[in-house]
């Protein structure tokens, strides 16, 4: 007889044995996600009150209809503003890494370096630099009452410029890396061919690159959507983004604040979810996916 | 992404077909500097902010240097919140790194049920705004009665979750399981197998997934607030309460760099474990990049 350990695997032993590997993953996040997203949609319908009677009802929803579809343009508008200035700089950031010589370990090693500095910590610096009495202003000589309202302004410029900065890193690097794998070679044949710098960018760099560009901006874009802290830190009280206003909402002394603030998290949800699911169904279509 | 990619793409990096002309690296040196400089420009009033006393309003420069900055971050609690952030961070990365490549392990070469469902459902926090999911579930862990630190460290691991599944799924595409069948084969238990041949074969990519997961940790704000309930005092949640202040931009700005250091001391550790040879995975990562070199020719041809 065979020792067990030698025993061949049957193919039931092997499927329990990768269940139970993926298993602890897979329990974690479908309870924080389907926990998260269940509760928050119980409590924005009454159904999961802190107190009182249990009651079904959209008040959460249609009560600040006006207010939600106003921070959700708002939201929907910060993040499409520094999602598109994040893929221009990642692309030319991921282009100077490729390129090799003497700026690309430079560049490589400043864009990893940002993309490790927390979201929040960035924002308080992007304050100290951009204030109307801060770091830039001083060394340009502007003085306060000059200086444009880029911190709190009504265009949201520092909270902008915060997300493109930290998410333009991220990009370049994530982009940067499926080019290093995937393009030396064609690039040149392309080259072999008689194809000039423009054409291999156009017809060979950026159609490899093109998936990893789309994703990692739709994850640059969900996270800024759903971001609290830059805006909450970086822009003015009012109009509120989607995520500031869910939380003004939720830390509140007003008890009936709570299912709106749940109907704001829902929101924020669904418009993530769907945006991603856009994303993959695109691709999918693409020729390029895979 | 790591250096260690950056290497083995920079050996087959086609040298001769770069030249050009000397009006193309002006432009293309120009561009660098500018790009380095769109990532450092942020990061430079910390610099100068962390050792300036005083620092009138209209001058370039601070006017009177000193640690006040220094003496006034420690007296907000800069000390224990660094220690909070990097229990916080280690542990969620302890706790992320081996569920997310045990996930990858069995999705890369095992027959998982379901295997689609089971990909979405871990690459899906990443969809799933942080805010979002704790007020819902801040209601269920105050129920559950979960202490704070628990339920701070749960919602992080899975926000970490897709990070780590990702990278070690990508790394379990290129890994060949056929060393490991060697040595079972030849004897080896298990165990051995897998601290002796599988962990050093995937170092690597276990240390980037690490890595990944501690950034987690370690950039969270808002979980932190909502679900720490004010239990866990990190430095991202001491350096916004200073900073959602006025005048104390000294102070803030060496809470920032703090922030910044440590997990830059981390990327150039994980960076130097990466690029040289291990004692004990030595054999092995050496005939992982023997096969890496096989492999591609085929690959790439499709």
């Amino acid at each position: 007889m065979l020792p067990s350990r030698l025993k061949p695997t049957t193919a039931v032993a092997r499927r329990n044995r990768c269940a139970l590997l993926v298993l602890p993953a897979v329990v974690l996040a479908v309870f924080v996600v389907g926990g998260g997203i269940g509760a928050a949609t119980l409590q924005s319908l009454g159904l999961m009150p802190l107190v009182g009677p249990v009651r079904l009802s959209l008040d959460a929803y249609t009560g600040q209809a006006g207010e939600l579809i106003h921070a959700l343009g708002l939201s929907l508008a910060i993040a499409a503003a520094a999602t598109v200035i994040a893929a221009v700089v990642g692309v030319g950031t991921a282009l100077f890494i490729v390129g090799g010589r003497w700026g690309a370990r430079l560049v490589a090693i400043t864009s990893a370096a940002t993309v490790t500095i927390p979201h929040l910590i960035g924002a308080a610096a992007v304050g100290l630099l951009l204030a109307d009495s801060g770091v830039l202003a001083r060394v340009l000589g502007v003085p306060p009452d000059l200086w444009p309202s880029i911190v709190g302004g009504p265009w949201w410029v520092a909270v902008i410029a915060e997300y493109a900065w930290k998410e333009s890193a991220f990009i370049g690097l994530v982009v940067a890396g499926t080019l290093l794998t995937r393009t030396a070679r064609f690039d040149e044949s392309a080259a072999m061919l008689g194809a000039g710098r423009w054409n291999r960018f156009r017809f060979v760099t950026l159609p490899l690159a093109v998936p990893a560009l789309v994703i990692s901006s739709m994850i640059a874009f969900v996270y800024t959507l759903g971001s609290y802290e830059v805006a909450w830190l970086l822009g003015r009280t009012y109009p509120e983004p989607l995520a500031v206003m869910a939380l003004r909402l939720f830390t509140s002394v007003t008890l009936t604040a709570r299912p709106e603030a749940a109907a704001v998290a829902v929101l924020t949800t669904a418009v993530s979810f769907v945006i991603v699911g856009l994303c993959f169904w695109a691709l999918r279509k693409t020729a390029v996916w895979r | 992404m790591t250096r260690g990619d950056l290497r083995t793409a920079s050996a087959t990096r086609a040298r001769p077909l770069r030249a050009r002309g000397a009006s193309g690296r002006g432009v293309r040196n120009l561009g660098v500097l500018l790009v380095v400089g769109w990532f450092l420009l942020p990061v430079a009033p910390l610099a100068l902010w962390a050792f300036a006393n005083d620092w009138a309003f209209p001058s370039a420069l601070p006017s009177e240097w000193g640690w006040d900055g220094l003496i006034g971050s420690v007296r907000q609690g800069a000390l224990p919140a660094l220690g909070h952030s990097l229990a916080l961070s280690l542990l969620v990365s302890a706790i992320a790194t081996p569920l997310g490549a045990m996930a990858a392990r069995a999705l890369t070469f095992g027959a998982v049920p379901w295997p689609r469902a089971v990909g979405l459902a871990l690459l899906a926090p990443i969809a799933l705004p942080p805010f979002a999911a704790v007020m819902g579930l801040n209601v269920i862990l105050l129920r559950a009665h979960v202490p704070p630190e628990m339920g701070l460290v749960l919602v992080l691991v899975v926000m970490a979750i897709p990070y780590t599944t990702f990278t070690m799924r990508v790394a379990y595409a290129a890994h060949d399981i056929r060393y490991e069948e060697e040595a079972r084969t030849l004897g080896a238990s298990r165990r051995n197998v897998l601290w002796r041949v599988h962990v050093p074969l995937v170092a690597p990519a276990l240390a980037r997934a690490a890595f990944l997961a501690f950034l987690v940790g370690w950039s969270d704000y808002v979980v932190t607030l909502i679900v720490g309930g004010g239990e866990v005092v990190t430095l991202p949640l001491v350096t916004a309460s200073i900073a959602a202040g006025i005048g104390n931009d000294a102070t803030v700005a060496v809470l920032s760099l703090s922030a910044i250091v440590p997990p830059l001391i981390l990327l150039a550790l994980a960076g130097r474990t990466g690029a040289g040879p291990r004692t004990d995975g030595r054999t092995a990562v050496r005939y992982q990049a023997f096969d890496y070199q096989a492999d591609r020719d085929p690959g790439e041809q499709k």
